[in-house]
């Protein structure tokens, strides 16, 4: 029994467990809200350590599976909760003090996550979203006293059980007319039958749409604004991190493992998703006045870009996904930490009009904003361009031309208003300045911002990791 | 670089050097440096100059090549940064640096009025200087373009130096479009040149020119000689440069720029360049009879057309510049005829009594205070004796009186425009004695006019003085010139001596009989001109001294002839309705229907479309959980739909 | 794609089987039936009391939570039912991994007693 390769995911879950404990025996005169904070930012970085010298292997029967692009998803993940306690750190809900049980669900969140990136079968497949999911459902819902909180919480649970019936659906379909639950297995009765009978095509597609749901695709994207804009700051930034990048992880895995040799089949659906996810977001952002919303559809345009590499369907395509949304990732966070500092007299603020002469009263905060916005519309030398430049270079490899028009046509519409928050901050008549940020929001934003205007330097090391995760995959 | 090719290269590149000194360091190190600096950057090269010419042509070899670098190396196409040192641009870098250096000196006292600093205008005159050298030191055809549009910039910039004066704007800007027109047949010009030889440097070309003789283009079912387009297309963008009737708009309208820079472009150096260039492009321009004919038709008809219009012209600037555009005819007659020398020897001589009657004016307009107008001074002559003196001076070299400089010079010109023996060379040959005539009465016109009879306007008059050492210095120097060029150089420029002197830098072909047969023209033939001349100057005398009311009558008694004069034959008018209203009505379409119209619309409506959908795309948001969750299944019936048609 | 439709087309003829039979029945009933409505008749009845409320009205939130809590341990239970059974076969793996289990559901637990789940007031 290779038990040894899951020992992270034990590791973080064992942590979670103690955290849990140790938070919830406290006497109630003390909040452990800092302490398990900090207690589950340090099992974030144990548990990223553990992952990196992680063995490959598959084990548990063939249900978990340790390979190098599980190790890169998994350290994606990882950061991304990680960040996102950070963010917490500072969040003070509705009724004003922050719960202790915020970090621990991300934590038990980010299990899922991993779980996500390592499964190896349908089942794993269904458990680690799942697991991710449920503590989404909770985390969105979390600021208790607040309308739009729980209506985001309700709306995300609620299309969230419709699409994991979808899921289902197409797992017991595949595993109807494939007769196995197992990618490796697929595979090999695939390829035995060259090619998919008709039932088997279906349950992709449901399997597709399921996924598509997480990742906020058109047109399983609808949940995507009304939840970001409910949902407390922190938790957002978290939302639209590592479940994603894990939600991508399943994608890429499935479609290349079991799915690979249907790949023209499949192609023409993720084109057309990846198509309307960035026709839709980069349109449906213009006329938008909040800010949190606005990140939404950009949220939503992002994995069209994204899905661009899967759609190539080679190596290189994955390799460009993957770098994209190692970018993403980071400029994500940095621009929720801007978000999460708008704040005046304690309460949030979240309008556009807000930032107005940002510039001016907080130039610090603004330059950050500025930077992720470049990086969001893919600016050089942001970070956002390189994701864009190996996502777009992939499809004009794999002859998507067409695709690639409509990408390059909706980043132009995108960069509308990308810059019309750094028209606000810096040309617009000053607003009340903004409450002093907490140290640890000031944190990210400022590390954000290095690693997202000066991501050039690291460019190479992510790009051979990338390139690495994607020939564990395809090679 | 042997010494003497080094001291070629001080006289042409030391006046950059002091143009880059003065305007990028002129702010922090002051006016009065920056003008010490390019003053005395101009008198190194000057001297370099000098001294190259009185050296001559190392070795008898004709022609020398100081190689500065390459500068465009594409394909076959070759262009260098060269120095060429032939007579012909020896000649010229003398004659441009010596003006250069008297026109620098004069500015400091012309200028001192100024209130804004002045080393930008410094930095102006030694960047044109370094052009214009550019220009007659070139090698090949494209360093040539160089130096001929850098003094076509710098002329943009002087003529509109009181950018706050909108006549100024206004007559920069047509100097420069006018100069565009006529530059575009150039490069044409230039471009066949380098398709017809695969080369742009003389030398080249000139070697292969006597094989190639009877190339032609098919072009509208006709054959077109290909040295009779090239050579058009090459005079054309001389006419241009050197304001030839036609494209002669431009010149009177530059007297806009201070009297200085009218002296040294307007009238010494920059216009010339036309005349220049048909002299370096002799070799070619020999076997193109047709343009030939041409330049002398036109040359001998800018002559008559200009002195025409100077006679009535009320502005002392104007006056003298119409002189110009006329004594340029008389130089591009002469290189119709293949009397090139001629040419060159007109130039060099007009330069100097040219620039001396304008500094002249200039001195009169410094005195005044800035008055141009002639019909409101008189009785000058008493204040500002020098000056008078000069004025004189210049208008006996201009009237081609014995033994002044335009004496030599002009009766070489109508001389060799007779003994052509053709019938536009005589034609030629009319208009010029006829414009002598002209001539010798508008100078005197001027004088008259200026310096006697009594002030029209005591109020300017009165304190009217001699400006500085710095003014009187240059107008000596020039006066000198004004009186010596013609006698000291006759023999070298077109008398016996001129073979030696040129050493084939400049070649006849059919020319040279014409040469040979100079020297046999007709006594009264001969004298014609200074007859004309001495007319004229009586003329003048009766008309504005004996009998002031005359011209006045005269006037009313033939009013159509005096307003065709007065409004320069009604070029101006006609252009406006033939080019410029015709192209401002299409400008105005396109800006108003195809750049606001279409081009502008386009995006507009894109972006207006963009939003509308947007504004739709954010409104099936709408919140309700029910139509989220059916948009989902849509979604997916949408999906399988497609899957089951591809599958 | 016309072997998957076809192969499920009894239950198409067995789902307008069914609607036509229910159809049928609700449509006999309402044209032969003999109707004389009447407040008492159309009153909900509760065992023969009076009704002395609406049926729809809130429950309070712990009766939920209550619920909820018996689902996951009755699950737990039905988990440990086929384990217990085949521990034979699992080994010291499948005995520990309940263990984890169990331990992880015990973490839950004192949440829950911590929190003041299991109190009712």
């Amino acid at each position: 029994m290779n038990w040894i390769i899951a020992f992270p995911e034990l590791v973080l879950t064992l942590c979670g467990l103690v955290i849990l404990t140790v938070g919830v025996v406290q006497k109630k005169s003390t909040n452990p809200f800092a302490a398990c904070s900090m207690l589950t930012i340090a099992a974030f970085a144990i548990t990223g350590f553990l992952v990196t010298v992680s063995p490959d292997g598959s084990g548990y029967e063939h249900v978990f599976v340790n390979d190098g692009f599980a190790r890169f998803m998994k350290v994606l993940s990882l950061i991304g909760g990680a960040l996102a306690t950070i963010m917490t750190l500072s969040y003070r809900g509705t009724s004003g003090g922050g719960r202790f049980e915020l970090p621990v669900l991300i934590l038990f969140s980010t299990i899922g996550t991993m779980l996500m990136a390592s499964s190896d079968n349908m089942m794993t497949l269904f458990v680690g979203l799942e697991l991710s999911s449920l503590a989404i459902y909770i985390l969105c819902a979390f600021d208790r006293d607040s309308v739009v909180s729980s209506e985001s919480g309700l709306k995300y649970f609620i299309l969230g059980s419709l699409a994991s019936g979808l899921l289902l659906y197409g797992i017991s379909l595949t595993y109807g007319y494939g007769g196995t639950m197992e990618y490796g297995a697929i595979r090999t009765v695939l390829i035995q039958s060259g090619g998919a009978s008709l039932g088997l095509m279906l349950g992709i597609v449901f399997l597709i749409a399921g996924l598509a749901f997480k990742l906020s695709a058109v047109p399983f994207h609808m949940w995507t604004p009304d939840v970001y804009q409910g949902a407390p700051t922190p938790v957002t930034a978290y939302l639209a991190g590592a479940p994603k990048i894990a939600t991508f992880a399943l994608i890429l895995r499935i479609m290349a493992g079991p799915f690979g040799a249907l790949a023209p089949q499949w192609q023409l659906l993720i084109e057309m998703i990846s198509v309307l996810s960035m026709v839709f977001g980069s349109l449906a952002a213009i006329p938008q006045t909040n800010i949190k919303r606005l990140m939404a559809y950009s949220s939503i345009g992002h994995m069209g870009y994204a899905l661009m590499g899967l759609a190539a369907a080679t190596p290189g395509g994955i390799r460009g996904t993957l770098v994209y949304l190692t970018t993403y990732l980071f400029m994500n966070v940095g621009v929720f930490a801007g978000i999460a500092a708008m704040r005046r007299k304690g309460h949030e603020t979240t309008d556009i009009a807000d930032l107005s002469g940002l510039g001016r009263t907080s130039p610090g905060l603004a330059l950050m904003m500025a930077i992720f916005m470049f990086s969001m519309l893919g600016m050089p030398p942001t970070a956002g361009f390189f994701g864009k430049l190996m996502v777009f270079s992939a499809a004009y490899g794999a002859g998507l031309y067409g695709l690639l028009a409509i990408g390059a046509i909706t980043s132009a519409i995108g960069a509308y208003y990308y810059l019309r928050i750094v028209k606000v901050m810096y040309f617009d008549a000053s607003a009340p300045a903004f409450d002093t940020r907490s140290p640890s929001l000031a944190f990210l934003s400022v590390s954000m911002g290095i690693v997202t205007a000066l991501f050039v330097l690291v460019l190479g090391p992510v790009t051979s990791a990338a390139q690495a995760a994607a020939s564990a995959l395809i090679g | 670089m042997t010494s003497s090719a080094a001291i070629f290269a001080i006289a042409v590149l030391a006046p950059l050097g002091g143009s880059l000194i003065a305007g990028l360091f002129g702010r922090i190190i002051g006016d009065r440096p920056a003008q010490a600096i390019t003053i005395g950057l101009m008198a190194a090269a000057c001297a370099s100059a000098i001294a190259t010419l009185f050296s001559g042509v190392p070795q008898d070899m004709g022609t020398a090549v100081v190689s500065l670098g390459h500068w465009i190396d594409a394909g076959g196409f070759h262009a260098n940064w060269s120095l060429r040192a032939d007579m012909l641009s020896l000649s010229m870098v003398a004659m441009v640096t010596t003006i250069s250096l008297c026109v620098h000196i004069y500015s400091v006292g012309y200028m001192n009025h100024e209130e804004m600093p002045t080393y930008r205008f410094f930095s102006y005159l030694s960047l044109f200087t370094f052009a214009m050298l550019m220009l007659v030191t070139s090698n090949d055809l494209i360093q040539l373009f160089f130096g001929w549009e850098g003094v076509g910039l710098v002329s943009y910039l002087l003529i509109g130096y009181w950018y706050d004066k909108p006549s100024a704007v206004a007559a920069a800007i047509k100097a420069f479009v006018v100069n565009r027109v006529a530059d575009l047949f150039f490069l044409v010009g230039i471009a066949l040149l380098f398709l017809q030889f695969g080369s742009v440097t003389y030398d080249n070309i000139f070697a292969v020119v006597p094989a190639q003789v009877g190339a032609t283009y098919h072009l509208f079912g006709t054959d077109w000689p290909v040295f009779e387009v090239i050579g058009t297309l090459l005079f054309i963008g001389a006419m241009g440069k050197s304001a030839q009737l036609f494209l002669h708009t431009w010149l009177p309208d530059a007297m806009e720029g201070p009297t200085p820079v009218s002296a040294l472009i307007h009238a010494a150096t920059m216009v010339t360049a036309g005349v220049f260039l048909m002299a370096r492009m002799s070799p070619l321009l020999e076997f193109a009879p047709g343009t030939k004919t041409l330049i002398v038709l036109i040359g001998g008809t800018t002559c008559f057309f200009a002195a025409t219009v100077g006679l009535v012209q009320p502005d002392i600037k104007r006056t003298i510049a119409y002189s110009t555009c006329s004594q340029l005819g008389y130089m591009f007659m002469a290189a119709g005829v293949g009397v090139y020398q001629a040419s060159i020897f007109h130039l060099t001589t007009h330069a100097f009594f040219k620039a001396l009657l304008f500094l002249g004016a200039g001195s009169v307009i410094h005195a005044i205070h800035g008055e141009q107008d002639m019909f409101r001074m008189g009785g000058l002559w008493r204040k500002i004796p020098f000056t008078y003196a000069v004025m004189w001076i210049g208008s006996l070299a201009l009237a081609g009186v014995f033994p002044f400089a335009g004496y030599w010079s002009k009766d070489g010109i109508l001389e060799a425009m007779w003994a052509a023996q053709s019938g536009p060379a005589t034609y030629g040959w009319a208009m010029g004695v006829v414009t002598a005539f002209i001539t010798a009465l508008y100078s005197w016109r001027l004088i008259f006019l200026v310096f006697h009879g009594t002030p029209r306007d005591a109020h300017l008059s009165e304190h009217a003085h001699e400006g500085g050492i710095a003014i009187v210095l240059p107008l000596g120097i020039l006066g000198v010139g004004a009186v010596l060029a013609g006698v000291l150089l006759d023999r070298f420029y077109i008398g016996t001596a001129q073979a030696q002197f040129w050493q084939g830098s400049i070649v006849n072909g059919a020319g040279a009989a014409v040469m040979n047969r100079m020297e046999e023209v007709p006594g009264l033939i001969a004298l014609a001109p200074s007859i004309a001349g001495l007319l004229g100057i009586a003329v003048a005398y009766l008309a504005y001294m004996a009998r002031p009311e005359l011209p006045a009558s005269l006037a009313r008694s033939l009013r159509p002839v005096y307003l065709f004069l007065l409004n320069k034959w009604y070029f101006d008018e006609l252009y406006d309705v033939l080019f410029v209203r015709p192209y401002r009505a299409l400008a105005r379409i396109l800006w108003k229907g195809a750049d606001e119209g279409v081009v502008e619309q386009v995006p507009v409506g894109l972006a207006r479309l963009t939003v509308g959908t947007a504004v739709q795309a954010a409104r099936t948001q709408s919140g309700s959980i029910a139509i989220y969750a059916f948009t989902m299944l849509i979604g997916l019936v949408v999906l399988t739909t497609t899957l089951l048609f591809v599958h | 794609m016309h072997d998957v439709i076809a192969s499920y087309f009894p239950v198409l003829v067995f789902g307008v089987i069914a609607v036509g039979i229910a159809g049928a029945m609700l449509g006999g009933s309402l044209l032969a039936g003999h109707q004389k409505p009447y407040a008492e008749k159309t009153s909900a009845y509760e065992c023969g009391f009076e009704a002395f409320d609406d049926a729809r009205r809130r429950f309070d939130v712990r009766f939920y939570l209550v619920a909820i809590l018996f689902i996951i341990f009755d699950l737990e239970v039905a988990f440990l039912f086929p384990w217990a059974v085949s521990l034979s076969h699992v080994g010291l793996f499948g005995f520990l991994s309940m263990l984890g289990f169990l331990g992880m559901l015990t973490v839950g637990f004192i949440y829950e007693w911590c929190k003041g789940a299991l109190d009712w007031d």
